[in-house]
């Protein structure tokens, strides 16, 4: 019997791929404002959401979300203060989010052991309910990260110049919170609570060793989501492991791997001439053809350059220099 | 104070007037007044710590203001929202962050303040970034990581980036701090190419370097207050003698107390 006819074992597979693209897409934007480890932080808030769930006995999915968004936000706007006590305000955070999930899981009758299948996945936990509401956010993180990909890598970049853009910085910081939040919840049946920040930054930091720009990091880093993934929770099905601690340990070794490839790519490419503009360079680039004489009635604008004067033309500015003109 | 007076607001790209900012406990700005008229390149100087960042800054909305109002283009901050008329360069050594980003990519998180979320860029959005790019000559390296840039070049970067919302204003922190000679002349070109389309340039400086002949105004600030407003302060060469000049001016220094 093969396993894809086990029906817990098409969902684990689908919840795994949703998670694997999920992860990698708002990570790419946390790594890329140097906030790694706010998907740690967010799941161990969302261990207190699970907790709530089993105490009330409403589903761990939804109280996590809720939870996990409500700590999310905390982190953001304590982080927007940027006051110097954030960094400790953050951790009492972190750990009150772990330990009110174990109290309140004590509380409810259940051992902590029943947490385990939050903290590091399990392949046989996720309901048809489960994967309705997982597949739903998966969806909604997926087109909002590459739908706003223009407005949040701005953010990310420089929050300041998209400030001075007019881009409404702080409903962005919030979305990325709030995306981070809903990814967290979409992960813990597949790598969990404790490792999901694992997926969310190693396929970022692997693809980062290959590429130059951000649209094919965030591609690549999709793709060296879902892969450890799948593979992971495949494994996870003949050995009886966590499918998190494989999941992560398969998309580590894939970091091992491209670190020295993107080494030996970074060097040639440094090696490529540093070629200068040959304007600034003082060398003579003429104009191409020209029809007319630059002059007072030509309409094009006059900018004194040193001792001679320039005239733009079309974006370019040219200069007399015998019968024909320079580029300037 | 008096060119102030000459100058009709409406005219005028920027106004501030008698802006004061306090940061933390700590007053920086104590009612400057600073116009930018159509056209004109205005240069901000004055020593470290005298608030000329601070002063630009709050110019574009990026700074609350404790007391005093700033215009831009004639509309008062509060209710101005055509950001794709406003390019501004902040004062920074790097375009770099977490993830690699090509020039091309920064540049164009520029012409976000005329796109719309959710839809892809235009055929003219896709125009304005090349020329920006080819404007600071970084034609031919488009397509590389920033990081992999000299500081010299990732500032350029930083000029295409305003440069490519095509703006009316641009506003530039220190273009040339720390920046290689080769940069700061293809900033000086790209600047006389902005110029010459008859833009206006609010640009805080530390050292003239290749951009003097291009300043048609000078606006000096000494501990938060401007001490003189007006053609550039000393002629042409001694870069860095001004600031001694002035703040020991006692003249230059009554202007800016009733300025």
């Amino acid at each position: 019997m093969s396993l894809l006819d086990y029906d817990f074992m098409q969902r684990a597979l689908i919840a795994a791929l949703l998670t694997g693209l999920a992860a990698p897409a708002v990570g790419t934007y946390l790594v890329q404002r140097r906030l790694a480890l706010m998907g740690d932080g967010i799941g161990h808030v969302a261990l207190t959401g699970v907790a709530v769930g089993l105490l009330t006995g409403w589903a761990p999915v939804w109280t996590a979300i809720v939870v996990a968004t409500a700590g999310a936000i905390t982190i953001e706007a304590v982080r927007a203060r940027g006051k110097a006590s954030a960094d400790v305000a953050l951790a009492m955070l972190f750990y009150g989010g772990i330990a009110g999930g174990v109290l309140l899981t004590g509380l409810a009758g259940d051992t902590a052991a029943n947490l385990y299948a939050y903290l590091f996945g399990s392949i046989t936990t996720v309901s048809n309910g489960d994967l309705l509401v997982i597949g739903a956010l998966a969806i909604a993180v997926l087109v909002l990260g590459i739908g706003l990909q223009p407005q949040l890598f701005a953010v990310c970049q420089d929050e300041e110049y998209a400030r001075a853009s007019g881009v409404p910085v702080r409903l962005y910081n919030i979305l990325i919170a709030v995306m981070a939040a809903v990814t967290v919840t979409v992960a813990m049946r597949t790598v969990g609570l404790l490792l999901v920040s694992a997926l969310m930054v190693v396929p970022v930091a692997t693809a980062d060793q290959l590429t130059r720009g951000f649209k094919a990091t965030f591609l690549l880093a999709l793709g060296l989501g879902v892969v450890p993934s799948l593979s992971g929770v495949v494994f996870a099905y003949y050995v009886d492991v966590a499918p998190g601690a494989s999941i992560v340990v398969i998309a580590l070794l894939g970091f091992g791997l491209a670190w020295p490839l993107g080494a030996m790519i970074n060097r040639r490419r440094r090696r490529r001439a540093n070629g200068e503009d040959p304007r600034l360079a003082g060398r003579h680039v003429t104009a191409e053809e020209h029809p007319h004489q630059h002059g007072e009635e030509c309409g094009h604008p006059a900018v004194e350059h040193d001792d001679h004067t320039d005239y733009l033309h079309d974006g370019h500015l040219h200069a007399a220099h015998g019968p024909h003109y320079d580029e300037h | 104070m008096l060119v102030n007076e000459v100058i009709n607001d409406t005219d005028c790209v920027v106004t501030v007037r008698g802006a004061v900012v306090v940061l933390g406990e700590r007053p920086v700005l104590y009612g400057a007044d600073l116009t930018v008229p159509a056209g004109q390149v205005v240069a901000l100087l004055g020593p470290n710590g005298s608030g000329k960042s601070t002063l630009v800054r709050a110019a574009i909305g990026l700074i609350p203001l404790a007391a005093g109002q700033v215009r831009l283009f004639g509309t008062p901050l509060a209710r101005f929202r055509d950001w794709g008329r406003v390019g501004y360069v902040p004062q920074r050594s790097t375009a770099a962050s977490g993830v690699p980003a090509t020039v091309r990519e920064v540049v164009a998180s520029g012409r976000l303040a005329r796109r719309r979320p959710f839809w892809p860029a235009t055929a003219r959005d896709r125009a304005a970034v090349d020329e920006a790019i080819e404007l600071v000559g970084l034609g031919d390296r488009a397509e590389e990581s920033v990081a992999n840039l000299s500081g010299g070049q990732q500032q350029r970067v930083l000029i295409a980036r305003a440069a490519a919302t095509e703006p009316d204003l641009l506003v530039l922190d220190e273009p040339n701090a720390g920046v290689d000679m080769p940069s700061q002349e293809a900033f000086a070109r790209a600047l006389r190419t902005f110029v010459a389309s008859g833009r206006s340039v609010l640009v805080v400086l530390h050292e003239m370097g290749p951009l003097e002949q291009l300043i048609d105004r000078a606006v000096v600030l000494s501990s938060g207050q401007v001490v003189h407003d007006g053609p550039l302060p000393v002629p042409a060469g001694v870069a860095g003698d001004w600031q001694h000049h002035h703040a020991e001016s006692p003249r230059a220094a009554q202007e800016g107390l009733f300025g």
